[in-house]
C-alpha cells in the first residue's frame, strides 16, 4: 500500500458509492413489477440492446481503425484535413443526429419535397426510413466511430511502425499489412474505444425512443416513468451494469497472455506512404464520404433551421448559456483526468484481477443510463448535507434544520460529471500506458526514483499524447451531455444541452438547431485546440 | 520524497474540491440577486429575511418545456416583482428530486404535463391544497385535483388525425373503432414510451375495464400501418405521405404543424384533418398540464399568487395562443384556429384516474407487444 494505491481507492470509492445505490437494488430483491417485467420486457429488450451494440461495435472498429490506418499510413490528397476532422462527428449528439436524418429524409425533408417538387417523384416511403434497428446502428456508427479512430491513430501513429515495415519489407501488401498486423497489434487501443461505444449504445435512450426501438433503456424509462417502479428500473440498471463488467471479464480473459507493448525500446513512429494516383484519390473520396455524412450534411441542416428560427430563439441570454456551459465543463474535465491518471498509475502495480476489476469499476457509470446515475449521485448528496448540516448551521449556509447546500449547488454536477465521464478520461490513458509498456517504468525504478517520480519524469512526457485526447473526449462529453444536467443542475442555470433538449422535446427541431450548433462550435473550438497542441508537441 | 509528493498531490485535490464547493456555498450566504451564480437566487430565496418580509421569489420544478412558460414568468416578474426561477425536467425525476429533498427542498412548485404524474406527485406526497378563491374561480372543479393538490394550465385533445384526401370524417367514429378489422394496417401510432399513449390507455381503462382495454391495445397493434417510431408530427407527415390513413395525435401539434416555418410542413398541416373522436359516447380524451404547490414551500404566498396569474384570463389566451392548447379558464379567448375545430364533447374522468391506471396501461401495452 503507498501513496498511489490509497489515493486511487479513495477515488474509487468516492465513484462508486453512487453506483452502489444502483446495485444495492439487486440485493433487495425483485419487486411486484419484476415478474412482468421478465415475461414481457426483458427478453425482446435484451436482444435489442444485444444486437445493437454488436453491430455498432463491428461497424465501428471497422470505420474508425480503417480511417486511422488511412490517415496514420498513408498521405493523400487532403489527409492532413481529414486526419483532424475525423474526430469531428463527435461533436453531434447522436440523438440530434437522428433527429436531424430523420427529418431530412423524412415526406417534408429535403430530399423528399426536391423529388417530389423538382422531379415529380414519389418513391415509397420504405426508401427512406431510418426508424430502424439498422438506422439506429448507422447512426451510432457515423457519429461514435470517433472513439475508436481517435484511441487507434495514436497507437498506430506512434506504436507500430517497426511492424509495419517488417511486414513491408518482408512483401506483404497493404490489405494483408492491415488485416495481419496492423488490426491484432491495435487490439487493446481498439477494446477502449469500442468499449466507449458500446456503453453510449447501451446507455443511449434519445435515439432509440424516437426510433420506437426496445431496448434495455427504454425499458428501464418505462418501469420508472410508466409503472412508478424505481426500485424495478434501479435493478434492471443494475443487471445491465453487471452484464457490461461481465464482457469486460470475458476481452480480458481473451488477451490475457498476450502483450501488446513494444518489446524493444525504441519504438519507430510510422514513416507515411504516399498514394498516388487512383489510390489517393479513392482515400481522398472514401473520406470525403465519411465527413459528408457525418459531419457536413447534417451541420448544413441544422444551419439551413437554424436560419429560420435563430429570430425567435437566438437571444441575449444565450452568451450567458455558452458560458455556464464552457466553465462547467471545465473543472469537472480537469477532476476527471487527474483522477484517472491516480487510478491509472495504481491499477499498474498490481498485475492481478483486483486491479483490473478497480479500473472496470471506476468506468462504470459510463455503462448505465445517465438519469440513474443522478438519483444515485442526488442520493449522496442529500445524505452529505445531512452529515455536513451542523457544519452549515455554524457557517449560516442555508436556512432550517436541515439545510441543503452542496445539493443545491453546481458541485452536484460538477461531481455527477466526474462519476459518468471516468471512462472516456481513463480509457484513453490505459490505451496510453498500455502503448508504453512497462520497461520504462522498470528501468526507471531500478534506477531508483520513487513511483511519483517515474509518473512525472518518465511516464507523463510519453503520456501526453492519451492525456490531451482524453481531455478532449471528456470535455466534449461534458459539453454535450443531458441526463445529469437536466436533473442536477442549480436553479436558472441551463446548457446548451438541456436548452436543445427543450425544444427537441417538444418536436421542434428547428428551434433545437440553434442551440445544437453552439455545441457543435464549442466541441469543433476543443477539437481544433487539442489539434493545435498536437502539431505544437511535434514540433 | 514520494510520500511527501503523494500527499501534497492529495491534499490539493482536497483543497480544490472544498474550494469549488465553498464557492458555491460563500456565493449561496452572500444573498446576492445577480443572477451569475446559480445557487445564490435559491438559497436566497430561503433566507430569512425575505421569508418574513414576504417573499420575492418563486422556486420552480417544472417538466413543461415551451417558451410562452417563460414570457409569463417574465410577465409575472414585472406585475409584482417576485423574481421566478426554474429547473426544468422531467417530471418523474423532478418528483423523485423533491422526494429525496424532503423537507429542506427549495421547490415551491412543481408543473408537469400529465394529469396522470400530477396525481402522482399528490400520492407520493410532495403537494399541499393550494387555497385560493381566484384560482378556484379561474379554473373549473374538472380541472382542479378533488382536495385542491393541483390545478389544470391547459389542456390539450388526443384526437384522430386523418387524410382529407383518403377518409371522410362519416367513417370515423371512435377511439375504440380504430382497433376493429375496418382500419387493417391504416393505424398510424407512437411507441408505448410516449406518455399521451399512456394516458389514453388509461382512460380506456376507467371507462371500459381492463379486459376490453386489453383487446383495444391489441387490436391497434394488430391495425398498424407500420412499427410505432418518431413523434407526433412524424405521424401526421406518415399520413400524407400515404403511409396510413389515421393516426391519434395531439391538437397543438396540429397547430404547430400550421404555423410551421417549414412550407412543407405547413402543407402537411392543411391536407390532415383533426377528428375529435367519441362525441356520441364517452367524449374525446383530454389531459391536461398543471401545477401543484409544493408541500414544503417556503414562498407559499408568492407561489400562490403566481397560480393566481397564471390561471387568469390573460395568461391563459396567451398560452392558447402560443401553443395550441386550449385553455382551462373558460373566460380565456380562443386562437382561430382552435375556435375553427368548433366545440367538442370532452371525456368526463376524474384526471387522478389516468395515474391510478398508468401502470396497469404500461403493462398491458408490454404485453400486446406495442413497441
Amino acid at each position: 500500500m503507498n501513496g498511489w494505491t490509497i489515493s486511487s481507492l479513495i477515488v474509487a470509492a468516492a465513484i462508486l458509492l453512487p453506483v452502489f445505490f444502483i446495485l444495492v437494488s439487486v440485493a433487495q430483491g425483485p419487486g411486484e413489477n419484476w415478474s412482468h417485467i421478465k415475461q414481457y420486457v426483458l427478453k425482446d429488450a435484451v436482444m435489442q440492446s444485444a444486437w445493437l451494440a454488436l453491430l455498432t461495435g463491428l461497424f465501428t472498429t471497422g470505420l474508425g481503425v480503417g480511417l486511422a490506418w488511412l490517415t496514420a499510413a498513408y498521405d493523400f490528397p487532403l489527409s492532413r484535413l481529414f486526419r483532424w476532422t475525423f474526430a469531428l462527428p463527435l461533436a453531434i449528439p447522436p440523438y440530434i443526429a437522428a433527429y436531424t436524418y430523420s427529418a431530412m429524409l423524412g415526406y417534408t425533408g429535403v430530399v423528399q419535397t426536391t423529388l417530389r417538387n423538382t422531379f415529380g417523384l414519389q418513391l415509397s416511403q420504405g426508401w427512406f426510413n431510418i426508424m430502424s434497428v439498422q438506422g439506429a446502428v448507422f447512426i451510432f456508427t457515423m457519429f461514435l466511430y470517433p472513439y475508436v479512430y481517435l484511441i487507434a491513430r495514436a497507437f498506430l501513429e506512434s506504436q507500430t511502425g517497426a511492424y509495419v515495415e517488417n511486414a513491408r519489407l518482408l512483401g506483404r501488401g497493404p490489405w494483408s499489412v492491415f488485416w495481419l498486423v496492423v488490426l491484432p497489434i491495435s487490439r487493446p487501443a481498439i477494446a477502449g474505444g469500442v468499449i466507449l461505444v458500446c456503453f453510449e449504445v447501451l446507455g443511449d435512450y434519445g435515439v432509440v425512443s424516437y426510433f420506437g426501438i426496445s431496448t434495455i433503456s427504454t425499458a428501464i424509462f418505462k418501469t420508472w416513468f410508466g409503472m412508478y417502479d424505481i426500485a424495478s428500473a434501479s435493478r434492471l440498471a443494475a443487471w445491465l451494469m453487471i452484464g457490461v463488467l461481465g464482457l469486460f471479464l470475458l476481452e480480458r480473459q481473451l488477451r490475457r497472455q498476450r502483450r501488446y507493448s513494444a518489446t524493444s525500446g525504441k519504438s519507430r513512429p510510422l514513416v507515411r506512404r504516399r498514394l498516388r494516383g487512383a489510390g489517393g484519390a479513392a482515400a481522398c473520396m472514401f473520406g470525403a464520404v465519411v465527413m459528408l455524412v457525418s459531419f457536413v450534411i447534417p451541420v448544413a441542416q441544422l444551419v439551413v433551421w437554424a436560419t429560420w428560427t435563430a429570430d425567435e430563439v437566438w437571444h441575449e441570454g444565450f452568451y450567458r448559456i455558452i458560458g455556464d456551459t464552457v466553465a462547467v465543463a471545465i473543472v469537472p474535465t480537469a477532476l476527471t483526468m487527474v483522477a484517472a491518471a491516480i487510478v491509472a498509475v495504481s491499477v499498474r502495480q498490481f498485475d492481478g484481477i483486483f486491479g483490473y476489476m478497480l479500473a472496470k469499476a471506476v468506468t462504470a457509470g459510463y455503462s448505465i443510463p445517465g438519469a440513474i446515475i443522478a438519483i444515485g449521485v442526488l442520493a449522496v448528496f442529500i445524505k452529505l448535507d445531512g452529515w455536513l448540516a451542523p457544519v452549515y448551521v455554524a457557517l449560516r449556509l442555508g436556512t432550517g434544520e436541515a439545510p441543503l447546500v452542496l445539493s443545491l449547488s453546481i458541485v452536484m454536477l460538477v461531481a455527477a460529471y466526474v462519476v459518468r465521464f471516468m471512462a472516456t478520461g481513463y480509457n484513453a490513458l490505459e490505451a496510453g500506458f498500455e502503448k508504453i509498456g512497462p520497461q520504462y517504468a522498470e528501468a526507471s525504478r531500478l534506477l531508483g526514483r520513487g513511483r511519483t517520480q517515474t509518473f512525472l519524469r518518465v511516464e507523463l512526457p510519453l503520456l501526453k499524447g492519451a492525456l490531451l485526447s482524453g481531455t478532449v473526449l471528456t470535455f466534449v462529453e461534458i459539453v454535450k451531455e443531458l441526463p445529469l444536467a437536466l436533473l442536477l443542475r442549480p436553479f436558472n442555470f441551463q446548457t446548451l444541452a438541456t436548452k436543445t433538449y427543450q425544444y427537441a422535446s417538444d418536436e421542434r427541431i428547428h428551434e433545437a438547431s440553434v442551440p445544437a450548433l453552439c455545441i457543435v462550435v464549442v466541441s469543433l473550438a476543443s477539437v481544433y485546440l487539442l489539434n493545435r497542441i498536437e502539431r505544437g508537441m511535434e514540433v | 520524497m514520494l510520500g511527501r509528493f503523494t500527499f501534497s498531490s492529495v491534499a490539493a485535490i482536497l483543497l480544490f474540491i472544498l474550494l469549488t464547493a465553498c464557492g458555491a456555498g460563500s456565493g449561496s450566504s452572500e444573498n446576492g440577486n445577480t443572477a451569475s451564480q446559480p445557487s445564490e437566487s435559491a438559497a436566497a430565496g430561503q433566507s430569512q429575511e425575505q421569508e418574513q418580509s414576504g417573499s420575492k421569489e418563486v422556486n420552480i420544478y417544472t417538466a413543461r418545456h415551451y417558451e410562452v412558460d417563460g414570457k409569463l414568468y417574465d410577465e409575472f416578474t414585472r406585475a409584482t416583482g417576485i423574481k421566478v426561477n426554474v429547473v426544468e425536467g422531467k417530471a418523474e425525476e423532478l418528483i423523485e428530486r423533491m422526494k429525496r429533498e424532503g423537507e429542506s427542498s427549495p421547490a415551491d412548485l412543481f408543473i408537469t404535463v400529465d394529469g396522470g404524474i400530477l396525481n402522482n406527485a399528490k400520492t407520493s406526497g410532495i403537494l399541499q391544497p393550494i387555497e385560493s378563491d381566484t384560482v378556484n374561480s379561474n379554473v373549473p372543479a374538472e380541472y382542479r385535483d378533488a382536495d385542491n393538490h393541483w390545478v389544470g394550465l391547459s389542456a390539450r385533445a388526443r384526437i384522430i388525425a386523418y387524410s382529407k384526401e383518403r377518409v371522410k370524417p362519416e367513417q370515423l367514429s371512435t377511439y375504440e373503432d380504430l382497433a376493429t378489422d375496418k382500419w387493417k394496417g391504416k393505424v398510424l401510432v407512437r411507441s408505448s414510451t410516449s406518455l399521451y399513449n399512456q394516458s389514453l390507455l388509461a382512460s380506456l381503462i376507467e371507462l371500459n375495464g381492463e379486459a376490453q382495454a386489453e383487446e383495444w391495445a391489441k387490436g391497434i397493434v394488430a391495425n398498424m400501418a407500420r412499427k410505432p417510431e418518431g413523434g407526433d408530427r412524424d405521424q401526421a407527415k406518415a399520413i400524407v405521405a400515404g403511409q396510413g390513413d389515421v393516426a391519434l395525435m395531439n391538437t397543438y401539434y396540429v397547430g404547430q404543424l400550421l404555423n410551421s416555418k417549414d412550407a412543407e410542413e405547413v402543407k402537411v398541416g392543411e391536407q390532415i384533418g383533426v377528428f375529435f373522436p367519441n362525441q356520441e359516447t364517452t367524449g374525446t380524451h383530454v389531459n391536461i398540464s398543471g401545477v401543484g404547490l409544493a408541500k414544503h414551500s417556503k414562498n407559499k404566498d408568492a407561489a400562490i399568487k403566481l397560480i393566481e396569474y397564471l390561471t387568469g384570463a390573460e395568461a391563459q389566451a396567451i398560452f392558447s395562443s402560443e401553443n395550441f392548447e386550449f385553455p382551462v379558464n373558460p373566460e380565456a379567448e380562443l386562437p382561430e384556429l382552435l375556435k375553427s375545430w368548433g366545440e367538442f364533447k370532452k371525456q368526463q374522468l376524474d384526471f387522478s384516474k389516468l395515474g391510478e391506471h398508468n401502470k396497469k396501461a404500461v403493462e398491458i401495452l408490454n404485453k400486446v407487444g406495442w413497441d
